[in-house]
């Protein structure tokens, strides 16, 4: 029964670009994509919540009809992510059925009706698969339809290049990823033959295909250094389709590791953990600095998506470490932890983009220094701003917290060990954690701070409006999840208490898990009844305007800017940015009469500048020195083929 | 054991606690006084240590060791010191090419670094391994003092808990150096810190600062 | 029993916070040659500022009369998590500390979010610094709390208490010493006391807690104040609890809760004497040598975790 629900839920989303399609000419049937793609997601989550919970498999194989390799399989890893990525984007969706008929009109209207659930397709392709060419299939799709996606945004020179730079590093990854399928290839095609052969792989080929997935995955997912394309391609993409990238899409790359580290691989020597763990630190910390200097609102939640990659990296490091001393039921929580913050993030990050959409539906702008008091014109777009802004924080009560709290428990589990390394390594990335926690903090209270509070700084701000009905109703669904899994955790919390339990061998939910479930609640009610009380009772107000100290009138202009709030922060921490300023004062010879006077400060380019860099020009060198054997001469053509024959009939002699 | 038995005896165990206190403190100082104080509180710890293993040794030459170290180190070098900080009359900072929580992660990773080096050899050669890592840690930072301070007082201070290190290494793996090896070095360290004291007078007259880094002409 | 025993801890800390709060001011004064205000004077101050009206900035949103409310919740939660006279506390639980120092977290994210919403070059000014300062301060506090428990073996504080009780006060070890020092260097911080801010500046450039609540009045104001009277105490428990808490009572007789009774006050009275002394004796720090400050605090912090695992 619940295996025709699959079918039919595939079949769904793949008649929605058809539907489209075909009514594309009727403008009353314009509401019939987006409903018929919110109907096969609902359809969607329904399945995945069944194998999840309750641990239904489904499979679908296309070999038993056609002669090649491409199955589908659900187990409750898939059932997991297929859960998030149906329930992520079905608000998301909702939001869309309003915001893309409004900046959308005519032919890219309708791509992007077809492109979207082709992109929710090849990424419910990905989680699914059960063989690697299923796998790789979607894997591409992704990458392609995501590209197609942000072309219907407009294809200038400067948006070319970043998709450009966005494709080459998607293909460069998925090389990687490859080469780790083909290092099991030459026996197996099936994950669960290659379940079979890795068992039997030696520990220099377990490593080479722990190697390849991690650097692989990581390019998707977007780890420190391979993080560049994350900044470039999320924000030109219209806002749905970045909450889908970096809320989903990031998540499947996740699913991968996972795939391979825990499930194929079965964990491995400590360093694999140790090397993810480090990796975890660094993007968690640099996604988050350089998300601190940023004062366009996408390209700051983009930098805050490699953050949260970096904390997910974490608890997936800890786990590693956990599962090399054999102490799978530490391996469990931190992978529990690892994965609640996959389900978090998607939801909270999407609510963050989602938000963004609305601000610039709203207010036509981006640019954080030309915002501000949009809380007293878009009282829900802000409510829900809040929560999400809380959320990525990570404070108590809401969703992000719990994952972060599980990930501290994990990190005091490990000095329990007798590894000295792991004892004292592991502690310390805690202490790591908690400064990017802080940081984050300082990040979104200037975000939320600057766009939705105090006063307009510019005419677009003043005269914002709230947007429309499904925008609201699906950012207001994101937050109350949010709070709901703040709150209640149980729930998912038992269910990836049995993930860990089916993935990991021997391992079970800790009882420090369960009792979180049990406990907040009661702080909860601890906290917001007092909260509730207090704010209930009606205490007399008078408005008045901002103390000014007896000055008239004050503007937006005399406010705290992004740039400025951030500046004690990016002092501190000058080290990382490192950042390329040049001053210009026109005339030169007048300084202090000028006619203008411009300043340039471009930040995050040092990644750019003292490693890729290097490395591009060390290829081209290369590439140069290689060309001189083209000489364009016959003979020489003719030369070359014939010593090739030379040196094969010699090494066939002598081998 | 009554109260003072076991507050000494705690105190004496705890004694490494306290020199990778001063380690600390003395990388966070901010004035060349707090410095000489600390070492002064180093020295004090140490002959401390010393009365202690000559109790359980009960070796008298330990005791004449101890009182040494207490009127040299712990009072007259420091007061010497004092006193040549006064006359300046110079800006009373230490000049550091680290700022200071830099100078503190440094020393922590100092503090760390002796204690991973001395983890071999706790079981060979005898005494604490808190004392013995406490040692080193009070080398190292006595040479990281001397590379990263610019006043030239600070060199000497630098040097001062450099050899109150070696002394404490000595202590705790050899149980002392014999007697006359321990005075001679106890009396050399007072020659050198009144040479210091008349050099840096001159040093000041001659070249009007006391910045050692600024002390380039000696070339080839 | 024991539930309304730890309900009893959490009012009586409510109720006394400004009773601290007066005391400290009064002995500052004292050191300073001043006569000083009465010590029930925040009583006084807290019971006019309720009776007024809230003044609220005609640009404001909801959130600048939620952060106040948000701000004193936050505090009464984290009051519920310190055991004061008996080994446990309302909500202890193993994790606990985690969830102080988060809630602390969450007071602070509202009350930076109140201050922007105020719409004044001031609010963001002191929102900016709290965000450099706190940001700071956290990871020293969570590594602090952390060593002591890794030590204890016991996730909660209440857990931490009774371990520390079982030892003898002079079987602390280096962890405790080093542990001790950043926490202190950090609960200076986080209340916002000398060097770090100074509580009774009238100087905007130097404010960073009261630049904050530049624009609060009436009732909103109050709260905050209150808030900040008990962060103090709770920090001031925190550090007793963790590092001397021997005279809690173990059984719930009346004599032993007497004598925990007193044996808290003498403490909390050489902290608050302490406390003043300092204020009185150092001055405060530039606030770009704050990040020094919680440098050296993270670097103890740092050190007392790795030596839980050395040693062992």
């Amino acid at each position: 029964m619940t295996q025709l629900a699959f079918n039919s839920f595939l079949v769904a989303m793949l008649s929605v670009p058809v539907v489209t399609l075909i009514s594309r000419r009727w403008t009353k049937a314009c509401a019939l994509p987006p409903v018929l793609l919110m109907g096969s997601l609902a359809a969607g989550v329904a399945v995945a919540a069944v194998g999840f919970w309750g641990g239904q498999r489904f499979t679908v194989d296309v070999s038993q009809v056609a002669s090649f390799s491409f199955a589908l399989s659900v187990d409750r890893l898939s059932a997991f992510f297929l859960l998030l990525i149906c329930s992520v984007a079905l608000p998301v969706i909702l939001f869309s059925s309003s915001y893309i008929p409004r900046h959308y009109a005519g032919v890219r209207r309708h791509w992007l009706w077809v492109l979207l659930p082709l992109f929710l397709v090849s990424m419910v392709l990905v989680v699914t698969a059960s063989t690697a060419f299923a796998f790789l299939f979607g894997w591409e799709l992704m990458t392609l339809f995501s590209a197609g996606l942000i072309l219907m945004d407009g294809d200038s020179e400067q948006r070319r290049h970043n998709i450009f730079i966005y494709l080459l590093m998607m293909h460069a990854g998925a090389a990687a990823v490859i080469g780790a399928f083909l290092l099991f290839l030459p026996h197996a095609g099936n994950f669960r033959e290659m379940r079979a052969i890795a068992t039997l792989m030696p520990p220099p080929m377990r490593t080479a295909v722990f190697l390849l997935a991690f650097v692989g995955f990581g390019t998707k997912a977007g780890i420190v250094p391979l993080h560049l394309w994350l900044p470039r391609a999320h924000p030109i993409a219209p806002s749905p389709v970045s909450a889908l990238m970096s809320g989903i899409m990031l998540k499947t790359a996740i699913y991968g590791l996972v795939r391979f580290a825990f499930d194929f691989l079965g964990g491995g020597p400590s360093w694999w953990g140790y090397l993810v763990l480090f990796t975890g630190c660094v993007s968690g910390l640099l996604g988050v600095l350089y998300a601190i200097s940023e004062h366009d609102l996408k390209r700051l939640l983009a930098y805050h998506s490699v953050e949260n990659i970096g904390i997910i990296y974490l608890g997936l490091g800890s786990a590693l470490v956990f599962t090399a001393n054999h102490v799978s039921i530490l391996a469990a929580l931190a992978l529990t932890a690892a994965l609640l913050h996959c389900l978090n993030h998607a939801i909270f990050k999407s609510l963050l983009f989602l938000g963004a959409g609305a601000i610039s539906d709203a207010a036509h702008t981006l640019d954080l220094e030309e915002l501000g008091g949009l809380q007293k014109r878009m009282r829900l777009t802000g409510a829900a701003f809040l929560i999400a802004c809380c959320s990525i924080v990570g404070l108590p009560l809401f969703n992000g917290f719990v994952s972060e709290w599980l990930t501290f428990r994990s990190f005091l589990a490990a000095s329990e060990l007798t590894n000295l390394s792991a004892a004292i390594v592991l502690p310390l990335a805690a202490g790591v954690l908690a400064l990017i926690g802080g940081l984050a903090a300082a990040c979104f209270a200037k975000v939320y701070g600057v766009a939705f509070l105090g006063r307009p700084r510019s005419r677009e701000a003043e005269s914002a409006n709230e947007v429309s009905l499904p925008m609201q109703a699906g950012m207001g669904v994101l937050a109350t999840v949010c709070v709901v899994i703040g709150i209640f955790p149980g729930l998912v919390l038992r269910g990836l208490g049995t993930l860990t339990e089916e993935l990991l061998p021997g391992a079970a939910l800790p009882p420090t898990a369960a009792s979180l479930s049990v406990l907040l609640p009661w702080i909860a009610l601890f906290v917001l009844v007092p909260v509730a009380g207090i704010a209930a009772f009606k205490r007399a107000k008078k408005l008045t305007a901002t103390w000014a100290c007896g000055l008239p009138g004050l503007d937006g202009r005399m406010e705290y800017t992004s740039t400025a709030f951030s500046k004690p922060l990016r002092r501190v921490f000058s080290e990382v940015y490192k950042a390329d300023r040049t001053l210009d004062v026109v005339p030169a010879d007048q300084p202090y009469f000028p006619a203008s006077i411009s300043y340039r400060s471009v930040r995050t380019t040092s990644f750019e500048r003292s490693l890729y860099r290097p490395g591009v020009d060390a290829i081209v060198t290369a590439a140069n020195r290689l060309r001189q054997l083209q000489t364009g001469n016959i003979q020489v053509y003719l030369l070359y083929i014939f010593a090739a024959l030379i040196a094969l009939l010699m090494f066939m002699r002598w081998v | 054991m009554g109260l003072f038995e076991t507050a000494a005896a705690k105190a004496l165990a705890s004694s490494g606690v306290f020199l990778f206190m001063t380690v600390l403190l003395i990388a966070a100082a901010k004035r060349i006084s707090t410095c000489i104080a600390l070492f002064s509180v180093q020295s004090l710890v140490i002959t401390a240590q010393i009365i202690a293993v000559s109790r359980m040794h009960h070796s008298a030459e330990g005791f004449v060791v101890a009182v040494l170290v207490l009127t040299v180190k712990v009072v007259a070098i420091p007061y010497v010191l004092y006193r040549i900080v006064e006359e300046l009359q110079a800006p009373r900072d230490v000049s550091s090419s680290t700022s200071a929580s830099q100078s503190v992660f440094i020393a922590a990773g100092l503090i760390l670094l002796s204690f991973f080096a001395v983890r071999p050899y706790v079981g060979v050669l005898g005494g604490d391994q808190a004392m013995l890592a406490a040692a080193v840690a009070l080398v190292l930072t006595g040479g990281f003092l001397m590379v990263s301070r610019k006043k030239a007082l600070m060199q000497v201070v630098g040097l001062l808990v450099l050899d109150n290190g070696i002394f404490l290494a000595a202590l705790t793996t050899t149980f002392g150096m014999p007697l006359v090896i321990e005075i001679g070095i106890v009396f050399d360290l007072l020659m050198g810190v009144f040479l210091m004291g008349l050099f840096v007078f001159r040093i000041r007259d001659t070249f009007d600062h006391l910045d050692v880094s600024k002390l380039r002409r000696l070339r080839g | 029993m024991t539930l309304a025993m730890n309900a009893v801890q959490v009012l009586l800390l409510i109720l006394l916070a400004p009773l601290v709060r007066g005391v400290i001011a009064r002995l500052k004064a004292r050191i300073q040659n001043r006569h000083g205000a009465t010590v029930w004077r925040p009583y006084a101050d807290l019971v006019k500022l309720f009776r007024k009206e809230d003044l609220v900035p005609d640009s404001a949103s909801f959130v600048f009369r939620l952060a106040p409310i948000v701000v004193f919740a936050t505090t009464l939660v984290v009051a519920a998590f310190v055991p004061l006279l008996h080994g446990s506390a309302l909500l202890g639980v193993s994790g606990d500390f985690i969830f102080l120092v988060y809630f602390l977290a969450l007071g602070r994210f509202f009350l930076m979010l109140g201050a922007m919403d105020g719409g004044s070059s001031f609010g963001g000014m002191g929102a900016s610094r709290e965000a450099l300062v706190s940001t700071l301060a956290e990871a020293p506090f969570l590594l602090a709390l952390m060593s002591v428990a890794i030590l204890a073996h016991n996730g909660s504080i209440a857990g931490m208490v009774q371990w520390t009780i079982g030892q003898s006060f002079f079987q602390f070890s280096a962890v405790h010493a080093l542990a001790f020092m950043a926490l202190a260097l950090v609960a200076i911080a986080e209340t916002g006391r000398i060097p770090v801010d100074n509580p009774t500046t009238h100087l905007e450039l130097t404010m960073i807690h009261e630049a904050m609540v530049l624009e609060y009045s009436g009732p909103s104001l109050a709260l905050i104040e209150w808030a900040s009277a008990i962060k103090l105490t709770v920090v001031m428990a925190l550090l007793i609890a963790l590092f001397v808490p021997w005279g809690i009572a173990s059984s719930l007789s009346a004599l032993a809760l007497v004598v925990a009774s007193l044996v808290l006050l003498l403490k909390i009275a050489a902290l608050v004497l302490t406390l003043a002394l300092v204020e009185s004796s150092v001055a405060k720090l530039r606030m770009y040598l704050v990040p020094d400050f919680l440098g050296v605090a993270s670097a103890l912090a740092i050190l007392a975790v790795v030596f839980t695992a050395l040693m062992r």
